[in-house]
């Protein structure tokens, strides 16, 4: 919905929400679209735990964002 | 079985075969439709088949009333049926919802309809014995058509669009019926403002239904006070307050009545009394709301800030956050101290969905 607005997007979800992800992309006609996945779950977790997850994915969201690998 | 009707068994497999592989299915076996079935049931409503009886704008998918027909049939409805379902779904709409993805949730919801009026004794709908159970084609297949049309026009299959912990047994159907005849009180469609000779369809959107024993007693207090206990149940809060609606059975309602209470008098003690102590809240680690959400967590988390009822100075959370978050309904037989808490999705407090049924 943002990258529609022209702002460039990352879609972050948990593994247990691939296959949602894949549906939903594929609803909008998108099924190659490119998303990153962190662990599950992550509602009970702390701050510190949260940016260890985050830290360990950033380059993918920055991959994605530039389209370079 | 001599007087049981000549079938081609091969031509039937192969179609609900077809049916089945095709996925269109809650994974019970489906009627077949062809176009001239299908025009019986658009023949019971004045709404055109095109029209749009609910959309869900992110999938950018909806529901007309051809493909709520076309899965009516397929549900097993009858067609004289149809206009429960029509009115059914505008009353899912009113709900609000469905629409912004509830039966995507990893709650797991499910739509509970509740009849009024006439139409219940016309086609045959249980309100009495059993009324959440099976046995009856009219419930079985009315709330069957409404779960089919889920899964058929909006695409919400299990793994998929649908993710649901667990669900819950209303996704395979949900319909009952309001008891008006053995119910003291004025039926629920007229309480909120309807004719009694108009009949009406209330969507809810459920999460359980939770059983409540209570033959052992004669006073109302204690009847509310079990009742109450049944709502305030912690495991029931997600958001700050919940909301339910209490399905008595005829004999409780009548505990209620001939000791002077009137629906209202049920209500106000319920929602007075449904409460748990903060000691108790913080004993689950749901002592304070998030700043963001207004979810129930831990007053230890970071983005804990105080609940309502802290804010109020009270020591008694309440769980309800007005006497209008509580419905009250009288279904089942009358034969036992037995009543449930339909546990419903939200805070509310609003007036419920319901939606008139189309006269034949």
């Amino acid at each position: 919905m943002l990258e529609r607005a022209g702002v460039p997007a990352v879609s972050i979800c948990t593994d247990a929400f691939v296959l949602l992800a894949r549906a939903m992309a594929g609803v909008y006609g998108l099924p190659d679209f490119d998303f990153v996945t962190i662990p599950h779950p992550i509602a009970s977790l702390g701050p510190a735990e949260i940016e260890t997850n985050m830290r360990e994915v950033v380059s993918d969201v920055v991959r994605i964002l530039t389209g370079r690998p | 079985m001599t007087d049981l009707p000549a079938l081609d068994i091969d031509e039937l497999r192969r179609v609900m075969e077809e049916y089945a592989d095709r996925g269109w299915t809650d994974g019970l076996p489906v009627m077949p439709v062809t176009e001239s079935y299908l025009a019986e049931f658009l023949a019971r409503t004045t709404r055109p088949p095109d029209e749009v009886l609910l959309a869900m704008p992110h999938l950018e998918r909806e529901c007309t009333v051809r493909t709520a027909a076309i899965n009516a049939a397929m549900a097993g409805c009858r067609p004289e049926y149809f206009p429960v379902v029509v009115a059914a779904w505008s009353a899912l709409k009113a709900e609000g919802y469905v629409p912004r993805a509830i039966w995507q949730s990893t709650t797991g919801t499910a739509a509970m309809l509740l009849v009024n009026g006439p139409i219940r004794e016309r086609i045959g709908l249980n309100s009495k014995g059993n009324v959440f159970g099976s046995g009856f084609r009219a419930n079985a297949t009315i709330g069957r058509a409404v779960r089919l049309t889920a899964i058929n026009a909006f695409g919400l299959h299990p793994h998929e669009l649908d993710q649901a912990t667990q669900g819950n047994p209303a996704k395979y159907t949900a319909c009952i019926a309001e008891n008006e005849e053995e119910s003291p009180w004025p039926p629920f469609h007229v309480e909120h403002g309807l004719d009694a000779q108009c009949s009406a369809v209330t969507a809810m959107t459920m999460r359980s239904v939770a059983h409540i024993e209570a033959r052992h007693t004669t006073v109302p207090e204690q009847l509310a006070l079990d009742i109450a206990g049944t709502i305030s149940r912690t495991g029931a809060l997600i958001h700050e307050t919940i909301s339910a609606c209490i399905a008595l059975g005829p004999e409780h309602a009548h505990l209620f009545r001939s000791r002077g209470w009137s629906k209202d008098d049920v209500r106000r003690f319920v929602y007075e009394h449904a409460v748990n102590s903060r000691e108790a809240l913080a004993a689950v680690g749901k002592d304070a709301v998030s700043g963001k959400t207004r979810w129930r967590l831990s007053g230890a988390h970071p983005d804990a800030v105080p609940d309502t009822a802290a804010e109020r100075g009270e020591t008694d959370v309440k769980v309800l956050n007005s006497e209008q978050a509580v419905q009250i309904v009288v279904v089942g037989a009358h034969n036992a101290g037995v009543s449930a808490v339909i546990e419903t999705f939200g805070p509310r407090g609003g007036p419920p969905a319901i939606a008139p049924i189309e006269s034949p």
